[in-house]
Order: structure tokens, then sequence, then C-alpha cells
């Protein structure tokens, strides 16, 4: 069972492929790994490997950023947020504040964090100033928050929740005619949370190959092998192979967390829109935590359409697998890590992040 | 922002772990592990500070062979043509 990475590889390279296929990943983790360990040069040419939606910090919406920029500005608080948060610009010409990092430089308490855990901390240790935690994520990122939640947060903490679902903007994809794949490979640590079975109506509804896995080469050739024997046979099913971590029904602890603080709604992707059923927000009874509710919100109608992309800026297609980081105009020249124009060159789960930092230039 | 990693529980206090990764300890949170029991040498995947699921032994080893590939590729973003 347990075969090695080029056991995988050479399985792929028997296989009867026809002149194209495309596998869609839709995690930042999973591309990370694909870029690092090379595997794009090591499959058949036929074979093409594109990223999807799989960044939550380059969909998190740019008033959701505005808000949080504001608030740190404006209001007597300390704002928490995961690192890669911070970076993200705003659509704000040049001099105005665009980024939490910026708003700190012109004296807004703004600091990172690596865990919920920290910003209950921060909160209990200073009972007397409001900690306004800026919580973007994926369901595996979002159940966590949800622990921190539905454990008892401090009175002073407030939630700026921008969660969001996975599946559902592969379904937005699928259900638009045009996905512009042939298979999938599901999340690991998304599936380790919810459960593989998220990921059946790929399968179910539109016939399309799907196998979850993990993170490292093994088990991500696993998946490719899956999926593209699948694809052959035309054979299609939702294959696990990550079982050692995602069991059937994921961590029913974790859904029960998600399930008693939060509901699924309605929510924006930035630069894509409004997707049905795609976002979590506190549920009423958690209102007195929630800062969407318990501080101005500070963007008008105007800057509320302003939520796109910036200007000239492929991060959508991009987040929708339709370009590549590198067929985007300001790849490299007008967008790199060290000045980063559109989200996807911020986020360490950024298709163009990282490419640029395993060294892909422009083609 | 969705990669757990691997960790080994060092000791336990109610809904805390300490817990420990090559020579880094760090206390997590059990509050997602309810339906789990664990004990002092199990492993256990983290993500943000929660231990999320439980795995063997082997299998946390493989991980942290994948993690050390990935930390050796990428220190900060390459120099380049990316001056400013």
């Amino acid at each position: 069972m347990a075969h090695t990475a080029r056991q995988w590889l050479d399985r792929i390279h028997a296989l009867p492929l026809p002149a194209r296929v495309r596998i869609m990943n839709v995690c930042g983790g999973h591309e990370r790994s694909i870029t690092a360990a090379g595997l794009r040069g090591a499959l058949p040419a036929a074979i093409e490997l594109i990223p999807g939606p799989g960044c939550p910090v380059c969909v998190c919406p740019e008033e959701d950023v505005y808000h949080a920029i504001q608030i740190a500005l404006r209001e007597e608080v300390t704002l928490v947020a995961f690192g890669d948060m911070l970076r993200v610009p705003v659509n704000l010409p040049a001099g105005e504040v665009r980024s939490l990092e910026q708003a700190r430089a012109a004296g807004g308490d703004v600091r990172p964090i690596a865990s919920p855990r920290e910003a209950a901390r921060l909160a209990e240790a200073h009972p007397e100033r409001p900690v306004v935690f800026f919580a973007a994520g994926f369901e595996t990122t979002t159940a966590p928050v949800a622990a921190m939640v539905a454990e008892g947060a401090p009175d002073n903490l407030f939630l700026l929740l921008s969660g969001r679902l996975t599946w559902p903007a592969v379904a937005m994809l699928l259900d638009s005619g045009e996905p512009g794949f042939d298979c999938l490979v599901a999340p690991g640590h998304v599936s380790t949370v919810m459960g593989p079975e998220e990921w059946a109506f790929v399968v179910d509804r539109h016939g399309i190959p799907a196998a979850v896995a993990g993170f490292e080469p093994d088990t991500l050739l696993a998946a490719f092998y899956s999926v593209l024997r699948q694809h052959t046979e035309a054979r299609p099913f939702l294959d696990n192979c990550y079982p050692k971590v995602v069991r059937p029904g994921g961590n029913p602890a974790a859904r029960r967390c998600l399930d008693e603080t939060m509901e699924v709604v309605d929510a924006t992707w930035r630069g894509i829109g409004t997707i049905p059923r795609s976002g979590y927000q506190l549920k009423s009874v958690y209102a007195s935590h929630d800062a969407r509710l318990q501080f101005p919100g500070y963007g008008d109608e105007a800057r509320r359409r302003a939520g796109q992309m910036p200007a000239g800026c492929d991060c959508a297609q991009v987040v929708l697998g339709k370009l590549y980081p590198t067929d985007c105009r300001l790849y490299g020249n007008l967008c790199t890590p060290r000045a980063p124009v559109g989200p996807c060159m911020v986020s360490d789960e950024g298709a163009c992040r990282i490419w640029w930092s395993a060294g892909r230039g422009r083609e | 922002m969705c990669l757990a990693i691997p960790m080994q529980v060092v000791a336990i206090d109610g809904f805390t772990a300490r817990c420990s990764a090559k020579g880094v300890e760090r206390d997590v949170s059990l509050f997602l592990m309810q339906d789990e029991p664990l004990a002092v040498g199990d492993y256990v995947m983290i993500h943000v500070g929660y231990a999320i699921q439980k795995v063997t032994e082997a299998d946390a080893l493989s991980s942290w062979e994948l993690f050390d590939e990935i930390l050796t590729q990428e220190p900060e973003p390459p120099p380049r043509a990316d001056s400013p």
C-alpha cells in the first residue's frame, strides 16, 4: 500500500493518458508542496496541475480589510490578525493607509498572531482594552476560532470574522459549465475537520474524479494517480488518499463547535462576487462579540463597490484557476512579495507568492 | 494557512496539552479533540494552536520530513529582480 513517490510516478507514466488532462487543487498547502517538490516537471506533459481557490487571504473581501484598518486607526483597541493579513493592500491611492501593516506604522495597535488562543490570552491580560480579532480562513482555521468562542471568549474580545467554506467555490466553478479542470484533488486538512464526504458532489453531480490528498509528495502523487485512473477508465469516485488523518465524518467536535457558534451565509469573495452559503457568521447569541455589530462599519456605499482586486491585478482569475500566476501582467515586475499589489502575492497560500518564492519567472 | 503539523503530547492539563516537535515545545488546545481521548506520548496534528486529529507515530515522522524540506526550500522571498 505504502508506495514511494517514485513508484507513484512510474504508475502515472504507465497510464494511457489523453492529450491533455487538467487536475485542480484547492489548497495553498497542496500548491506549495507541488511547487517545492517540482512535481509539475516530473509528470507527463499531458498533465496540467492548476492551483484553484485555495487561499482564504486572497479572497477575503477588500471591504473587510478596509474595515479592520479603520477600526485599528479610529478605535481605542488592539487589533490582531493572522500574519498574512497584515500586508494585504486595499484599493486606496498611495499615500493613504492601505494595509494593516501601514496602520501599525501610523500608530494603530496592530499585532500578528498565530493562534486564536493568543487573541483570547491578550484580551484576558488586558480586560480594560478591547481586542478585535480579524479572522480570515477556511474551515480548518475557522473551527479553532469557533472552539475559542465556544470555550468562552473574554467579554472584551470581538471577532471580525471572514471565514469561508472551500467547497462552494468549487461548486460555483462546476455549475458555471466551464470549470476549467477535469479532475479535483480535495484539500486534506479541510477534510480532516469537515469530513471527505463534503466533496462527494463533485463526483455524484458532475461526474468529475476526485481524491482527498495530504501534503507529502507521495500522498499527492497517490491522489493524482487515483484521479487520472478514474479519468482514463471513466469510473469516477471519491477517493481518500490521506486516510491517516482524514476520517469519515471529519472531526465531530470541530463540526459541533462550528455549528454551535456560527451560521453559514452567502458571502463575498474578493474580485469574484457573492457565492451562496460560502461564509461563516457569528450566531446572534454571540452578537456581543461580533465586531461588525459592535463597531461602526466605516465603509460607505462607494467604498463597498470598490471591493475588487486592484487595477491590472489578475488575482481573481488566478484564484479561480483561469490564469496561471505568470499570465498576470503585474507578476514579477510591478507585483513581488516585497511590494505586493494583489493578495495572491502576499499570502503564503497565494499561488503567485508560491510560484515567485520557487523562482518561477515570467514566461 | 490550512497546513497542520504533527507534534507529540508531553503533558495534559484539562483542555491544554504541552506538545513537542523537533525540540520545540508549545501549549496547544485540546478543545477540538473532546471526542478522542488522548494520552501522553500520542501524536496530534496541530493547526493554529489547536489539535485537530490524532495520528500514528510513523505518520507523524513522515510529515516532519516534508516540513523540513519546505522550511529549507523557502526562507525569505529571493532577492532577484525583486529589489526596489
